[in-house]
């Protein structure tokens, strides 16, 4: 659509019209709803707030949203697929190609990633019997920045320039040369800024597990989710670095015509390395807090411990360290000769190992236990099948040779999509079913929590299942269009239906989040029976939990002082608990390097300096405060 | 379960699907790997199901169970070193032929030996990828948008791209190579049937990457010739 403004003619494509005005309807609606009900205070709170559920809900929160985001995205593009040589309103050309881009990179870095953070901040804190995370105030600056590097992205799309590189930006389409518009500039910028929320955040909690863990919870009877995180954590230590600098390359690529990754002395191939020495780690940084909250839902819903403990932390960290090798697996077809490619075939392999001890452990869980059919369970048994499957595809691809034929197919977008929504996807609505009460003090409806899982389960397999079809039948992944006569029609169509069963039980999800505020069920603190620390604090988690760090006598301690009617005997020895706050401060260090990142992609030099400036003093400044000395004393004795 | 049925009648009927219907001996060897990865992993899935469906269905919770608390039984050597030692066995079956058919089928860049562009048995076409086009040059000059080859000789593609990185990909001939700009790679194949398929880019290069496809057609040796004579 063109619309002639003064002189000039604007193009804008019916989609972002169409989001401009959603835009314009809905957000008036929701400012006036936040009056009358009198939000803004609670508005203003969360803002300033330092808490870790808080500032968990928070990410949750987005993270939701931006999920639905690239959740309208996926259908779009479905729809697209859904006949051959469609011509759905705009999806076609570099209008479809902006969609997945779009998707990919708000489905990783900003719906599945927040995700597990939020559930990371609201449940980790408790669960080893901390009073918040160790660094409060960074806590909600990594926030803020997630936020900053979300919106930036969001905004990209309603001016029209979404990126169109695709979430892994191969140079040199990516450079300046193939792709002009300021696409792609936003796409550096948003994972530049949220990446580095994401790396502080990893800090974060490794200080917290070290540092903070209640008295008498050594290693061997630390839960696995605490576990997980940890290595999660130390994964996102070395990996997003990685991707820091690949950034940074691309950025100066594009905006300072070096040439890291083209002409005489540059190789575009360079970029995939760097980019999959951060990427394959980052499936590992996505799957494994999943591995850790379902370890924890199937031994609380089993009545059991989690069998084989040791076999389970060492396959976390097997899994994690052996992720670093295998980055090349996403190169077989690059031409890195047959010694490289047999070598990470085999690297990539060996992963399987651990993953299928960890698989065998959660199964002998449930032997000889009590099985519970809660939601968070019914995920649970979703998810061993779901990605079971992902991950025997994943070995079909580590076969060198034949990963020739899946490599950029439809194939593979039903293998990742087998994994991450098997695992983290389903991980995060099992998180979410299981500690709602920690987070809202009422429990999720169960009947609709199933309705949710079964059509999102049943829609899920009806799209990507087939996708295994299509790949071998030769549809690459990225194109926008099949022809007739392809034999691939039959199985896009029913994928497109399957995509909307997923729609509709997110909606059921969404119905189930209204019907509880208004009338759900208020839940005790242990609404479970459960077995972790978290459920001996009220619903929901109050602001200072533990005013007395319990003293952890065993694994899973709660449950079984539970068992022997006793009370958990308070801890005497705390070190001070971190301090809680209420700042601005966070918040504006990301709207800052919200414009930091605007006034770099449009290359308005003045704001830029000016702004980075402005943020490197509220660092230095930050860096010479220190609440502690003032508050210690204090806090100190009101603890003891 | 049902729907894995549903994929091995489809595999049965294996001809329908490009990747399983190899016209040269590397597709052949590619789809063999397929096959077989397929099948270990059958296995896998079978035992995983198995169990999941008998401990979930024998486990539940019932209305005379559901104030026990279970014997806690939270370690098994024999099944722990079964349970490591049986993928290690399956994943060995898999690697060797991983690795043999891996090194057979692997290119090798032009800077690399130069056995394979000296071949002067070799049939050699230029093939240039340039967004969203495929051009191929023959040896007697003839320039074309059609990949065509004569069976059972061996030709060897010389692999250029003239912007972004292109990938070549004809499914029944085998796995995809592949363009990078700044570099010639070599991609051997020997069809050793007749048959027209639809080739395709298989990497995203930009706006109409879903457009940059062509034709190959693998023909006798005397229409192969008649086809070079023509204008
Ligand atoms: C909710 C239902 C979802 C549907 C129906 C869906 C559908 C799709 C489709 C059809 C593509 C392929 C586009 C193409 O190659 O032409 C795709 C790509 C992708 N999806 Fe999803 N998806 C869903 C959820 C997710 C989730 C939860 C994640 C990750 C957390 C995810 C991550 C990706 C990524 C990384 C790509 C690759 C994008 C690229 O090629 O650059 N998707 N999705
Ligand atoms: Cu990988
Ligand atoms: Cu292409």
């Amino acid at each position: 659509m063109t619309l002639p403004i003064w002189d000039n003619v604007l193009y804008m494509p019916g989609d972002v019209i169409a989001a401009w005005i959603m835009m314009l309807l809905v957000g008036p609606i929701l400012l006036l709803w936040l009056s009358k009900t009198k939000k803004w205070p609670l508005v203003w709170e969360y803002m300033r707030t330092t808490n870790h559920r808080k500032i968990g809900s928070m990410y949750v929160l987005f993270g939701f949203l931006f999920f639905l985001r690239g959740g309208i995205d996926a259908l779009l593009m479905r729809t697209q697929l859904a006949v051959p040589e469609n011509n759905f309103w705009v999806f076609q050309g570099d209008k479809y190609n902006e969609v997945f881009s779009t998707h990919g990179t708000m489905m990783i870095f900003f719906a599945a990633m927040p995700l597990l953070i939020g559930l990371m901040n609201i449940a980790v804190p408790l669960q080893i019997g901390a009073r918040d995370m160790a660094f409060p105030f960074l806590n909600a600056v990594s926030f803020w920045m997630f936020l900053a590097g979300g919106m930036l992205f969001n905004m990209a799309f309603f001016l029209d320039s979404s990126p169109n590189a695709g979430w892994t930006a191969y140079t040199p389409l990516s450079t300046d040369t193939y792709t002009q518009t300021e696409g792609n500039d936003y796409y550096l910028f948003a994972l530049q800024v949220s990446g580095l929320g994401t790396t502080l955040t990893a800090v974060n909690m490794i200080v917290t597990i070290l540092r903070h863990r209640a008295p008498g919870m050594k290693w061997n009877r630390m839960p696995l989710f605490p576990w997980a995180t940890l290595v999660t954590s130390l994964l996102i230590l070395v990996a997003f670095p990685v991707l820091t600098i690949a950034l940074f390359l691309l950025m100066f690529e594009r905006l300072f015509d070096t040439s890291f990754f083209s002409g005489e002395a540059g190789n575009p191939v360079y970029w995939q390395h760097l980019f999959w020495i951060f990427g394959h780690p980052e499936v590992y940084i996505l799957a494994l807090p999943a591995f850790g909250i379902f370890s924890d839902v199937i031994s609380t819903f089993s009545r059991k411990k989690v069998f084989g403990y040791t076999a389970m932390v060492l396959s976390l960290c097997l899994i994690g360290f052996l992720g670093f090798m295998v980055w090349a697996h996403h190169m077989f077809t690059v031409g890195l000769g047959p010694m490289a490619n047999t070598f990470f075939a085999i690297t990539t392999m060996l992963i399987a190992i651990p993953t299928g001890i960890k698989v065998f452990n959660w199964l002998f869980t449930m032997r000889n236990g009590v099985v519970r059919f809660t939601v968070p369970m019914l995920f649970a048994l979703a998810f061993i099948p779901t990605f079971v499957m992902g991950g025997v595809t994943g070995v079909m691809l580590s076969v060198a040779a034949a990963d020739m034929q899946f490599h950029d197919t439809h194939f593979v977008v039903a293998h990742f999509h087998y994994t991450i929504i098997g695992s983290t996807i389903l991980g995060v609505f099992a998180g979410i079913y299981y500690w709602y009460p920690k987070i809202t003090g009422k429990l999720l409806d169960r009947r609709l929590g199933i309705w949710h899982l079964g059509l999102f389960i049943t829609g899920f397999h009806l799209t990507f299942f087939l996708m295994h079809i299509t790949g071998l039948n030769g549809m690459p992944r990225r194109t926008y269009t099949y022809q007739w006569g392809e034999n691939l029609f039959a199985f896009n169509f029913i994928s497109t239906i399957g995509a909307f069963l997923m729609g509709a039980g997110m909606a059921v999800f969404i119905w189930n989040i209204i019907r509880t505020r208004q009338s759900g069920d208020h839940a005790g603190a242990d609404p479970w029976q459960g077995r972790t620390l978290e459920w001996l604090v009220s619903s929901p988690a109050p602001e200072h939990p533990f005013t007395k760090q319990p003293v952890v006598d065993q694994r899973d301690a709660f449950w079984y002082a539970k068992q022997a009617g006793r009370r958990m005997a308070a801890g005497t020895d705390s070190r001070p608990a971190p301090i809680a706050g209420k700042t601005i401060q966070p918040l504006c260090i990301g709207a800052i390097l919200w414009l930091l990142s605007l006034s770099m992609i449009y290359q308005w030099w003045i704001l830029a300096v000016l702004s980075g400036v402005l943020v490197l003093v509220m660092f230095l400044l930050r860096t010479w405060r220190d609440e502690r000395i003032n508050t210690i004393g204090k806090e100190g004795t009101a603890d003891e | 379960m049902k729907k894995a049925w549903i994929v091995l009648l489809l595999l049965l009927n294996g001809c329908q699907i490009r990747t399983l219907n190899p016209h040269s001996q590397v597709a052949g060897d590619q789809a063999m790997l397929i096959y077989l990865s397929f099948a270990i992993m059958i296995v896998v899935m079978a035992v995983v199901f198995v169990l999941l469906i008998r401990f979930a269905w024998k486990y539940k919770q019932t209305a005379k169970n559901k104030d026990d608390v279970p014997e806690e039984i939270n370690s098994n050597k024999r099944l722990e070193i079964m349970w490591t030692l049986f993928p290690v066995l399956l994943l060995a079956i898999l690697a060797v032929p991983t690795v043999v058919v891996t090194y057979h089928v692997s290119p090798e860049s032009r800077n690399g030996t130069d056995n394979a562009a000296a071949n002067e048995a070799a049939i050699h076409i230029q093939v240039t990828a340039e967004r969203y086009d495929w051009t191929f040059t023959y040896e007697n000059g003839k320039q074309s948008n059609r990949l065509v080859l004569p069976v059972g000789e061996q030709a060897i593609l010389h692999l250029q791209s003239e912007d972004v990185i292109h990938s070549f990909w004809v499914p029944e001939l085998g796995g995809k190579q592949d363009v990078i700009p700044g570099k010639e790679i070599l991609f051997e194949v020997t069809p050793d049937k007749t048959g027209t398929f639809l080739g395709k880019c298989a990497e995203f290069c930009g706006v109409n990457h879903a457009l940059m496809r062509f034709d190959t057609d693998v023909l006798q040796e005397k229409a192969y010739r008649n086809w070079l004579q023509e204008e």
